[in-house]
């Protein structure tokens, strides 16, 4: 009878240390060649069909792109980016915490792309977030973007001011 | 039991792997391409699909001038991430061919080590480890010196392992982990008494997160069972104390703490963890195997009435556990695990599971949703998930291609509305003849240079009155000569002549005036006749256009098509796979319990002829 506890036993006592033990082998296990061919052909079918969908969507003469992206301290906790072109919204974001950090690593979300004449355009854009203390935060800025024939690019970085520590639009057309 | 495993393997994982701090530059990154920032903002997320196509996209485009170098090597990893080695390797091979500097190198040896140690060439990832530089920075340093912990520890050369991370500095929030690896090691290498110290020192430290404190009541399980194997169950017992009731490991820390009682023969006292764990009803190995092993103490005390009661209450839960399986082996022959895998497409790029599924309408579902979330069902789970993922945008796509056709068929009906509007416009050549006008006046004034006839230079004013005077003098000279006439004639040769003068004296300053303003507009002259060979061009193009769009839609239409059933069978594949590690698994689970069964049964006889036996023994 008791051997069969000290079977037990000795299963139990080995498992705390398995996981070590075994995880390089199951990472390997699985990972087919097919499976690896099918997911390069598909990649490049989605981005030949990214490329065609923006080509129609989104000629380059009137393409207009506006991307988020992040300067600032860990005190400001960003909520929601809105922003508008000739009056219109075209954007209005809600940030998760995987998206919010995401951006403070450097990452920049394009939050619209569109299509605008050539010419002069009045971009409007807001952000909502909490500072220190939890205290809310809106701020805006207004600019006027110049579209020329080529794809149109500007960036919403949101930095800090150095002079009161709060944070503020500052707008750069690429 | 088999989830906290996973969790705890992709902990380990999830270092080593694309996400770590040397995958990628230390944080933030500064982006000068806006694309390749695009392109981060998805890869931190772990959506690797997204940041793949991004990246191929962007680099089709030729939009990461800045980043081209980086942007090669984040695509392997990125690779590697999405489950894609040989590209991955591929990849980076061919950048080491190339002149790559130190920095971009160590990286790609980096992921060539992880590569190799994924696949099991741990050897050959120890080669390739040592050819990295040594980081400056620590965390980086940290990380290198736990994959080759790893690496040793794989090789069963767990003294080096052990010696590795000794000599590792740590830096915040990786001290612990080192630590846990470190008395792991050492234990592995037989060093019990330093390996109990490390663990021992972890195990009584406060932890001020749950991460923490789980990391601490694991340090404190695995060393009360070593010391267990050992034959110290006085010290193994101190140490399963330890362990929180409310964490993770209660169920193995109550069994532990039971046999630690019993292997010091205080079968009365490890009746307390035991019971504990027979209350909790569940269905997980440590509570399976107290159903046997409160019998057996209460036999061991002496209380045969007890023990057979148990013994029979064990043989009823074996039973009743037994069908619970039989029912999960049955449904997942019957297909009922691929409606639980269904439940596991979240719409979003495949990768890992992170949440198990829920269990409606699965019976059975517990075992099954363990059996999934168990260690081997990874890898074949998140390629099913993979697949579903692949299969799932390419039906969008198949669905919106029409769309494509129709908006090419709205911009060729266009098309037909509009060019013969422009091309009759364009054949009045009014840029030819604008260009042809500026050629003139450029002859005129190189004509100036030579023959310097201030009158070419006249305004239309000035030649409108140059053209009355001489007008009024033909008219005066058709005249009687009178001494009025005369007069006259005087007058309008001397205003002809007040004319010619101010017309001449400033005939420099006009010739440079007029040589300057064409200069001025030869650019927007040039650029109007480009313009229109440009419009007349692309007039003509147009229509080639639109069939090349009409071609471009078919392939790739055709493309999806051919894609969408080598996707469905390698999906099929997968589920197979899932399905026979999942009966597999099950079947063992079975099994176990059969022999549960069969001990309970063969003690309970036991325990009955024990009673029998001292019914006898009474007068």
């Amino acid at each position: 009878m008791k051997a069969l506890f000290r079977g037990i036993l000795a299963g139990l006592l080995v498992w705390p240390w398995l996981v070590l033990a075994d995880q390089e082998a199951a990472v390997e296990s699985g990972v087919n060649e097919e499976v690896q061919t099918l997911k390069q052909q598909v990649l490049e079918l989605n981005r030949d069909l990214f490329m065609l969908e923006e080509e129609l969507l989104f000629p380059s003469n009137t393409q207009v792109s506006v991307f988020v992206s992040m300067d600032v301290g860990e005190f400001f906790q960003l909520d929601s980016v809105q922003v508008k072109l000739d009056g219109k919204e075209v954007a209005d974001y809600l940030y998760t915490q995987r998206e919010l950090d995401a951006l403070i690593r450097g990452g920049v979300q394009r939050i619209h792309m569109g299509n605008l004449r050539t010419g002069e355009h009045e971009l409007v854009a807001f952000f909502t977030g909490k500072g220190p203390r939890g205290r809310d935060y809106k701020r805006g800025a207004t600019t006027r973007i110049q579209k020329g024939l080529g794809p149109k690019y500007v960036e919403l970085k949101i930095v800090d001011q150095t002079k009161n520590f709060q944070p503020e639009f500052d707008i750069k057309e690429w | 039991m088999p989830k906290l495993a996973l969790q705890f393997l992709l902990l380990w994982i999830g270092l080593a792997m694309t996400g770590s701090s040397y995958a990628t530059s230390v944080k933030p990154q500064q982006v000068l391409d806006l694309h390749y920032g695009e392109v981060l903002f998805h890869f931190y997320q772990e959506d690797y699909f997204t940041a793949i196509s991004q990246l191929m996209v962007a680099r089709q485009q030729n939009l990461l001038q800045h980043h081209l170098n980086e942007s090669d090597l984040l695509l392997g990893g990125l690779q590697l991430s999405y489950g894609m080695p040989d590209q991955a390797e591929r990849r980076f091979d061919r950048l080491l061919d190339q002149n790559t500097d130190a920095d971009l190198r160590n990286r790609i040896w980096y992921y060539l080590t992880k590569i190799s140690f994924q696949r099991g060439h741990y050897r050959s990832a120890l080669g390739k480890l040592q050819k990295i530089d040594k980081p400056d920075d620590k965390s980086i340093g940290t990380e290198l010196a736990v994959l080759n912990a790893n690496l040793h520890m794989a090789l069963g050369e767990n003294e080096v392992a052990a010696d590795v991370l000794e000599n590792t500095r740590a830096p915040d929030g990786w001290e612990e982990y080192l630590r846990i690896n470190r008395g792991i090691a050492m234990l592995r290498a037989g060093n019990i008494e330093e390996g109990r110290k490390t663990l021992d020192k972890l195990g009584k430290e406060d932890a001020d997160n749950e991460e923490l404190r789980a990391l601490r009541d694991r340090a404190n399980l695995g060393l009360g069972y070593e010391l267990l194997r050992a034959g110290d169950a006085q010290q193994a017992r101190e140490y399963l104390n330890r362990v929180r009731l409310q964490g993770p490991f209660k169920q193995a820390a109550l069994l532990g703490a039971g046999w630690a009682d019993a292997e010091q023969g205080d079968y009365k006292q490890a009746l307390t963890p035991w019971l504990a764990l027979l209350e909790l009803a569940s269905y997980e190995a440590p509570v399976q195997e107290a159903h046997l092993a409160v019998p057996y103490a209460f036999a061991q005390l002496g209380d045969s009435k007890r023990a057979i009661f148990f013994y029979e209450q064990a043989i009823g839960y074996f039973d009743e556990e037994q069908q619970q399986l039989d029912a999960a082996i049955q449904g997942t022959q019957s297909g009922v695990l691929l409606s639980l895998l269904s439940q596991t497409d979240t719409g979003i790029a495949g990768g890992w599971l992170h949440d198990a599924p829920t269990l409606e309408g699965v019976p059975s579902g517990r075992y099954l949703v363990d059996v999934l979330s168990s260690h081997s069902f990874q890898e074949p789970l998140k390629d099913y998930r993979d697949l579903g993922y692949l299969q799932q945008l390419l039906n969008q796509w198949l669905e919106n291609i029409h769309l494509y056709y129709d908006m090419v068929d709205a911009r060729r009906l266009a098309y037909q509305q509009r060019a013969p509007l422009i091309r009759e416009r364009l054949a009045k050549q009014q840029a030819t003849a604008l260009y042809q006008r500026w050629q003139d006046y450029q002859s005129l004034t190189v004509a100036q240079h030579g023959s310097g006839d201030p009158l070419d230079l006249a305004t239309g004013k000035e030649k409108q009155q140059w053209r009355t005077l001489r007008k009024v003098q033909a008219t005066l000279a058709s005249l009687p000569p009178e001494p009025r006439r005369t007069n006259l004639l005087a007058k309008a040769r001397w205003l002809q002549g007040i004319l010619y003068w101010q017309i001449q004296s400033n005939y420099k300053t006009r010739l440079w005036d007029v040589e300057k303003q064409l200069q001025a507009l030869e650019g927007p002259v040039t650029e109007a006749v480009s313009k229109h060979q440009q419009v007349s061009d692309a007039l003509d193009n147009v229509k080639v256009g639109f069939d090349g769009y009409d071609r471009r839609i078919a392939a790739m239409r055709q493309r999806i098509l051919a894609l969408l059933p080598r996707i469905q069978a390698s999906r099929d594949d997968a589920s197979d796979q899932l399905q026979q590690l999942a009966l597999k698994e099950l079947e063992t689970r079975r099994q176990r319990l059969a022999s549960y069964r069969i001990q309970a049964r063969y003690a309970l006889a036991r325990s009955y002829d024990l009673i029998a036996q001292q019914s006898g023994e009474q007068p």
